[in-house]
């Protein structure tokens, strides 16, 4: 008795999209049957979010959607997409197909922005948005996003991260002084501050985390999105006692992917 | 009236029941709403008028043997009755589909053929979570599948799963980014904004007047004369406030110019533009009143540069809109210099 040969074709695909993506990339190493199933686009659209098509047409890869959806799936997990005009970029995590979006610098609202003897735009590869936001000097850092709940995955443990850099040399008010990083979801404002250091020495916890993209990464906090609400995610970093100036830090944007619980 | 009364007060006989015919020929009678309930033997009642007699009986798929029909039949039985709970539904569902892998295939594929989607999914779901987490040897086991893929084939979507994003993504940055950078050059040449455009006339015009060839370093000179320039105009014209866009052209043309240009926050911009013939007129009358411009090169650099913080950060207040502005104000505490509050003196 071969499954292949018993059940019909659609009812397969059903099956293998019941399960994960994981299971259907298994799934297509077993036989060469199974793998022609566990290749269609019925599979890989159940794995792909609902909106997926709204999105890539709004963003700057739409050309995506001619491809097959196993192909659309893979190309989002490993490729960030950029969308809204280039300020935000999104992805998908490859074990559960669940969005990922980064708020890059010039979608956040970042207080003296504007003035180039504080800040100044530069652009380079390592960044993934044409411009990443680099601190020269100021006394009072502080840096905010907003992102709508309704663009998240439903049912979801998500974090968000600070995407930053500190350029070691130039780099004065981090050093084993701490920031205050908060988020708050949908108006709920009984989230503590967290206050960590961006450049902590070898006795303090690591909150700091090397990225695969090159930058580095504090989690700023978590919250779980149940059914994607109407409102709004707050997130911020600031620093504001004056007594003291920073300086030398490069701030790509702000992450918000999903996170495991027991992580 | 209700299916109970109906059972109550009709007897036995007065029961409809539809004829189904299996595909090793044996025929069987099966109460009418419990047969209904599949969509497939529904059609054929209804619009082919089948199942009413024995001569009559539906022929069902060839995935439909008497033991599956059985099962089906159970299935259906319990689902139509309407008074049921979900607990009871969930409940009855989980005993339902505890029976072996090769069974539940046959199952779905019999109710597939039937049309019967609560029942497809309810067997997909069992076998889905059959095949979770399972290795492949441990699927084709299960499942009686052939080995008959070949090395690279195996290979194939594991080199999907293993890609390295680190590289993939900054070659793909690279690339995009030289694009993004030629795109600019040929936008730099194109783009209207008056603000910017004003900027970089006005430096032509005024390293024309100044007698400089107009390259890079003499622009920025002439830019910081300007910019010392627009110092003296802020200061004596206090009127000089809510002007934001502000594009009309006053008597004083080379004012209204410097009023509505954003200070520094522009990458130095290359060639005349559009505007040159605009404000032209309006400086030229005004020639004279730069023509103590020479002495702004003899400013030492420490105090130019405080001057430069100064009439940006004053230009910048101009441009901005209130609620910053509101914020700026709260966040002085951030400018230590005594020298710029004198410039807060206008009493915005």
């Amino acid at each position: 008795m071969e499954i292949t040969r018993i059940l019909p074709d659609e009812c397969q695909s059903l099956i293998i999209s019941l399960t994960s993506p994981a299971d259907a990339c298994r799934s297509a190493i077993v036989s060469h049957a199974f793998r022609a199933v566990a290749y269609t686009d019925a599979v890989w659209e159940k794995f792909l979010p609902s909106d997926y098509r709204s999105i890539l047409s709004g963003s700057s890869s739409s050309s995506l959607l001619s491809l097959g959806k196993k192909d659309v799936y893979f190309h989002l997990c490993f490729h960030p997409i950029l969308i809204q005009n280039g300020t935000m970029s999104f992805q998908l995590k490859k074990e559960s197909g669940k969005k990922c979006y980064m708020l890059g610098a010039r979608a956040l609202s970042i207080i003296w922005g504007d003035t180039p003897s504080y800040w100044t735009w530069k652009s380079l590869p390592e960044s993934r948005f044409s411009e990443f936001a680099e601190l020269k000097l100021v006394w009072w850092l502080e840096v905010k996003g907003m992102i709508d709940i309704r663009i998240l995955s439903s049912n979801t443990n998500y974090a968000a991260y600070l995407v930053f850099k500190l350029r070691n040399r130039r780099t004065i008010g981090f050093r084993h002084r701490a920031v205050g990083l908060h988020i708050n979801v949908g108006g709920i404002t009984s989230r503590e501050v967290r206050r960590v250091s961006l450049d902590p020495s070898q006795n303090e916890i690591q909150h700091v985390r090397q990225r695969e993209d090159g930058w580095m990464e504090v989690e700023m906090g978590e919250f779980f999105n149940e059914c994607g609400d109407d409102g709004t995610v707050q997130l911020s970093l600031r620093e504001v006692d004056t007594s003291y100036f920073k300086q030398g830090l490069n701030i790509e944007g702000i992450e918000l992917r999903p996170k495991d619980t027991d992580s | 009236m209700s299916e109970v009364d109906m059972a109550v007060i009709k007897p036995e006989i007065m029961k409809s029941y539809i004829w189904l015919q299996t595909v090793d020929g044996s025929i069987q009678q099966v109460e009418q709403e419990i047969a209904m309930f599949c969509p497939m033997i529904c059609h054929e009642v209804i619009q082919k008028s089948m199942g009413s007699s024995k001569n009559y009986a539906i022929s069902l798929p060839q995935q439909v043997n008497p033991a599956m029909l059985s099962l089906i039949l159970d299935y259906c039985r319990f689902h139509q009755v309407p008074g049921r709970s979900n607990k009871e539904r969930k409940s009855f569902d989980e005993k339902f589909i505890r029976m072996d892998t090769k069974r539940l295939c046959e199952l779905t594929s019999a109710a597939d053929s039937l049309q019967l989607k609560p029942l497809v999914d309810l067997t997909s779901r069992a076998l889905a979570r059959i095949i979770e987490g399972k290795a492949p040897e441990e699927i084709r086991e299960i499942f009686h599948l052939p080995d008959d893929l070949t090395e690279e084939e195996k290979l194939e979507p594991l080199k999907n799963a293993t890609d390295d994003p680190r590289i993939r993504l900054l070659n793909r940055l690279y690339a995009k980014k030289r694009k993004e950078l030629k795109e600019r050059e040929k936008l730099k040449n194109v783009e209207v904004d008056e603000e910017l455009v004003d900027d970089r006339s006005v430096d032509d015009l005024l390293s024309f007047i100044n007698g400089d060839d107009g390259d890079s370093k003499g622009i920025k000179t002439s830019k910081s004369k300007k910019k010392n320039r627009r110092r003296k105009d802020l200061q004596k014209s206090t009127s000089a406030h809510e002007a934001t866009k502000n594009h009309n052209k006053e008597s004083n043309g080379l004012n209204s110019v410097c009023r509505s240009a954003e200070v520094g926050q522009i990458l130095p911009r290359v060639g005349a533009t559009t505007n040159l013939q605009d404000v032209e007129d309006d400086i030229f009358p005004n020639k004279n009143e730069f023509d103590d411009g020479d002495i702004d090169d003899e400013i030492d650099p420490t105090l130019k540069e405080k001057i430069d913080r100064e009439v940006e950060d004053f230009a910048r207040r101009l441009n901005s809109d209130w609620p910053e502005r509101m914020q700026e104000i709260l966040s002085l505490g951030q400018e230590k210099k005594p020298v710029h509050l004198s410039l807060n003196g206008k009493g915005s």
